[in-house]
């Protein structure tokens, strides 16, 4: 086999093996070397990057067919590597204060992320589960990390129940469509599924991988688990969860809708069509009783799930375009509101609570409102970045005839207002409580600045982010 | 006696029995009977394999579920002191609502069955997925697939189950103090002169 | 002469003629090692008391040669009981399924180059999956007895014969590097040139000390334990049901000395590949050799339980896992390198 027949997963290799020596290195040097594995980790989270941009930029398909790469793949990764040196950044303080500072939490961010990182490249069936299984796998464990903690516990074994039964519907609909067609390659699968009359069996097995995706991603009705995981696992694997599995998870989907089953648009995008509306519907009305920040962010994030979903109704080069950019920027903010979130002490105990904001502004200025920034950029005021990700997708809704989504969506936007607004406000006009600390740390403090910069200048500059995307979308169906 | 008979009757001889020992598994009353005839299950599923001639396969079964698996299963089950009948208490209420699930699936399974229309590829790589090793013993063509056509799926399967592992360490393992542990190399080279020191003891003084 | 054997062979022939054919090959095979299991226990009787200066069983008999008769028609003649609050029906299983299996491995033994009843391909499989199951004749004596002692006992013998299974697993990788098949006859012949036990000394220590892990012999037959458990998982056994469990573990030890010849010792081969002396005899030239090698096995088994005292818990699982498995890996990467850098990687099929 020649050496360049594994630059498309070059990357991946280098993640792998950088995670099997971290964790050689953890395990002989023990809990003090965990600062060092975390710094380690992170760099080769960056080195990953710099490889997949000189590697991973061609089409290509290889190891027998199971994995691959090309343009939109590598803007996945990218995207997937930022957001997980960014989580790795925001744990480092959250951690050592919480007694979990383990040489093993970094090294399985890595296995998480290399996980997603597989499932975006997969270019089969079988890659595909391996990526997803590698990924929940890791995910059940972070979410458990806590393992003192009963909340944390129980969030692990929640989300590994569940978990496991959508692993079971993947499955299952794998074998119905291998039975059907006799090939798990997406290659193949892209020529035999057509359009006209596909066979039932096909049919039924992608639409239990649609449930299958739809539970990973949280969509409704499939998100049961996700305010109680999003609760009880440690509030950094909670800014990892809101942010690369759900990239990972609809950069997947976006996947499997235009390169194996393109054949089946006509069939799933009523599907998306449901599950996008409940999503929003839900993620906008079931947050604004949440008492524990944590949790509104979890109901915020199904509704930003829901969001997403609306560019892949529409469909088309446009459609994936708006979703992407939607991702694009959902990830900063989120990342953003989190590392605001992950700043709130009193005393040394990390605050969880909406009405422990009250008044915020007073003793941290600059912390209220760089959160302000973050809700107003989620309700989606203009001029902030996150106004332009609904614009793309309701304008990319629109030219798909879809009017009545797209007002939908405006609404329920305006009714998911409501309980960022709260937040502003109980920051601003509540009664003050004293003793907020200082943000923990130079990294939390950058990533600040950093993610906060992105949402106000995308509105001055966007032509970048419109390319990219544009791009991506481009490699993956024009 | 036909030659076709004695493979014909071994198919329903194992296959019965896995079906009815697989019953047995949800049905026996004593958790520690329900895991003797999971394995019973697993032998007949070996025999099946056996009568397809993939003796690599029902071999592996063996050694790995009835071998390994099963054996954790014992000593779990065995160990654990659960009134399974108070378990099961509960689960006649929530009958209608599982028999109601069964049959939408069942209806399901059924209108995919009848409507069953493979693709005109399915047939030949389904039927002989390893057309090119078809000479090869079935040790030798499940190492050359495994390895050469399927070696990315098999890496990152290892992967999986290295993070599993990490998780089980991670989620459970706890270091207790009070734990004597033995050193094998200090007491390898503990020398005599290290620990013993001979005194000249005074008469009638002793040693202080 | 010519003629009986035409009548024989169109005999065999015949289904009924097939069955009893095969009826009598496998008792060709049960007797012997029934016999060998009797005086097995009769030379280690003999052999551990020469060896602690003592005479050992000599009253039964020339040099008390039925010592072993005279004791199984002692054990026939008692009452077997069954202890209250056990499972009967595991209680009474246990032990066949111990016998039994003690039993079916020898179906792949080849005892010379053409003496083997059933030549499978994957024979060191086959020896391997029933050696797996061994430990389930342990485990379901000790639960069904209802009894604490049997119970641990039962639990450590478990864990102890999983654990050492995994290197032997491992150990038996390396043989079939450098046969390149499973079939056991392919490996004795493979070990034409050289036997195996040169260039994997260490594995063949290893294998034999899993071995002796594996049957629960000394120095790691903690299971019996007789300070701390009475006698482990069997201590409710009585008569017929005791007897079965006994004979159940010495065929095993014969049985793990045959395949530590056959994988190592080069099977049925004669060192340097001598010649037998006396044409007549050729046919049992094979033969010879490889019950030699199994008895100076056996003898190493008596050896060792003779001079080492046993181990504790903690050191046998470390031994195990801690020492064998990464032992044995590491040359499993070391022997397959090896073959592969100098060209002499085995070539199947394909």
């Amino acid at each position: 086999m020649e050496m360049t027949s594994l630059y498309p997963v070059a990357s991946e290799i280098f993640l792998a093996c950088a995670g099997m020596l971290l964790l050689l290195w953890g395990a002989t040097a023990g809990e003090k070397s965990t600062g060092a594995i975390t710094v380690a980790t992170g760099i080769a989270f960056i080195i990953a990057i710099f490889m997949a941009g000189h590697y991973e930029t061609a089409k290509a398909v290889v190891m027998g067919g199971h994995v691959g790469s090309n343009a939109y793949v590598l803007f996945i990764k990218v995207l997937l590597l930022l957001s997980a040196l960014a989580s790795l950044v925001l744990s480092q303080h959250f951690l050592k204060s919480s007694k979990l500072s383990r040489p093993e939490y970094p090294v399985l961010v890595l296995f998480a992320t290399l996980g997603m990182m597989l499932m975006v490249s997969a270019e089969s069936l079988l890659g595909l589960y391996m990526g997803l299984e590698l990924q929940s796998l890791t995910l059940y464990v972070l979410a458990a990390f806590r393992r003192d903690n009963a909340k944390s516990s129980e969030s692990g074994l929640k989300y590994f129940v569940l978990g496991a039964l959508a692993s079971g519907l993947l499955l299952y609909g794998i074998s119905l469509i291998y039975g059907g067609s006799g090939t798990i390659l997406f290659g193949m699968l892209h020529e035999v599924v057509t359009a006209d009359k596909p066979p039932v069996e096909l049919v039924l097995g992608f639409v239990f991988i649609l449930a299958a995706m739809a539970f990973k991603i949280s969509a409704v009705p499939f998100h049961m688990w996700t305010p109680d995981v999003y609760e009880g696992a440690p509030t950094p694997v909670t800014a990892f969860f809101a942010a690369a599995p759900k990239l990972a998870g609809i950069a997947l989907l976006i996947k499997l809708l235009y390169g194996p089953f393109h054949g089946l648009l006509a069939q799933s995008t009523p599907i998306i069509l449901v599950l996008s509306v409940a999503s929003m519907t839900l993620g906008a009305f079931a947050a604004i009783a949440q008492s524990n920040i944590k949790r509104m962010m979890a109901y915020s994030s199904i509704g930003h799930v829901g969001f997403a979903l609306v560019g892949l109704v529409a469909g088309g080069q446009e459609g994936v375009q708006a979703t992407l950019l939607y991702l694009l920027i959902y990830l900063p903010m989120t990342l953003g509101a989190f590392g605001i979130i992950l700043s709130l002490r009193r005393d040394g105990v990390y605050l969880e609570q909406i009405s422990d904001l009250a008044g915020l502004s007073k003793t941290r200025p600059a912390l209220a409102a760089i959160m302000t920034v973050f809700m107003f950029s989620m309700m989606g005021i203009p001029p902030l970045a996150g106004f332009f990700s609904k614009f793309y997708v309701f304008l990319a809704v629109v030219e798909a005839r879809y009017v009545w989504l797209a007002v939908l969506g405006v609404c329920l936007s305006v009714v998911g207002a409501y309980y960022y607004l709260r937040i502003i406000k109980i920051m601003y006009f509540d009664k003050q409580m004293e003793g907020f600390q200082r943000v923990p740390g130079w990294g939390v403090a950058s990533l600040l600045g950093v993610t906060v910069l992105f949402i106000l200048t995308l509105a001055v500059k966007p032509d970048w982010a419109l390319s990219i995307t544009h791009d991506a979308a481009k490699a993956l169906i024009g | 006696m036909n030659a076709e008979l004695i493979p014909a009757v071994l198919f329903y001889l194992f296959a019965g029995v896995l079906v009815l020992s697989a019953m047995m598994v949800v049905a026996s009353r004593n958790p520690v009977h329900s895991v003797l005839f999971l394995i019973l299950a697993f032998f007949n599923a070996a025999g099946l394999f056996l009568l397809l001639g993939a003796e690599f396969a029902a071999f592996i079964l063996v050694i790995v579920y009835v071998g390994a698996v099963a054996v954790l299963f014992l000593f779990v089950v065995m160990m654990l002191d659960i009134d399974f009948e108070q378990l099961r208490k509960g689960a006649w209420k929530s009958l209608p609502v599982g028999i109601l699930v069964g049959l939408v699936l069942v209806s399901q399974m059924v209108m995919t069955a009848v409507n069953w229309q493979s693709l005109p590829t399915a047939g030949s790589s389904i039927l002989s997925p390893a057309a090119r090793h078809a000479a090869a013993t079935n040790t030798q063509a499940v190492g050359a697939i495994l390895y050469t056509d399927y070696v990315y799926p098999f890496q990152i399967a290892g992967l999986i189950l290295l993070v599993a592992m990490i998780g089980a360490i991670v989620l459970t393992l706890r270091d207790r103090g009070g734990v004597l542990r033995q050193n094998i190399n200090s007491q390898i080279t503990r020398k005599a002169s290290d620990v013993v020191e001979v005194r000249k003891v005074q008469k009638g003084a002793g040693i202080s | 002469m010519s003629e009986l054997i035409e009548a024989f062979n169109t005999f065999i022939q015949t289904p009924i003629g097939a069955i009893i054919w095969l009826v009598a090959r496998i008792f060709a095979i049960m007797v012997p090692v029934l016999l060998g299991v009797a005086y097995l226990i009769y030379a280690e009787r003999k052999v551990l008391a020469a060896m602690q200066l003592r005479m050992g069983p000599n009253v039964v008999g020339p040099f008390g040669l039925f010592q072993p008769f005279a004791d199984a028609l002692k054990l026939m003649g008692k009452e077997t009981i069954i202890p209250s609050g056990a499972n009967r029906f595991i209680f009474i299983a246990a032990p066949m399924l111990t016998f039994f299996l003690s039993l079916v491995s020898w179906a792949v033994i080849p005892f010379s180059d053409k003496l083997v009843l059933a030549n499978v391909n994957v024979g060191v499989l086959y020896l391997f999956a029933v050696s797996s199951l061994a430990v389930y004749g342990i485990i379901m004596a000790g639960w069904a007895s209802n009894s604490k002692y049997a119970f641990l006992g039962g639990l450590r013998s478990a864990a102890q014969m999983v654990s050492y299974e995994v290197s032997i697993g491992l150990v038996i990788i390396n043989v079939l590097l450098l046969a390149g098949s499973l079939n056991l006859s392919d490996i004795v012949r493979g070990q034409t040139s050289m036997w195996y036990a040169i260039p994997l000394f260490p594995m063949f220590i290893v294998f034999f000390i899993s071995g002796l892990a594996e049957t629960n012999r000394a120095p790691f037959d903690l299971p019996e334990g007789e300070s701390e458990l009475v006698g482990g998982f069997n201590v409710e056994y009585s008569s017929m049901s005791f007897a079965l469990f006994f004979l159940g573990e010495y065929a095993n030890m014969i049985l793990m000395s045959g395949m530590t010849v056959i994988l190592f010792l080069g099977g049925w081969l004669a060192p340097f590949n001598w010649q037998c002396p006396i044409e007549f005899l050729e046919p049992l030239w094979g033969i010879f050799w490889f019950t030699s090698k199994i008895c100076f096995m056996l003898f190493m088994f008596l050896w060792v339980r003779a001079t080492l005292p046993r181990y504790r818990y903690d050191q046998l699982m470390r031994l195990g896992w801690k020492v064998f498995l990464p032992f044995s890996l590491i040359y499993v990467v070391g022997v397959a390198g090896y073959l592969v850098s100098t060209g002499n990687f085995p070539k199947v099929g394909v």
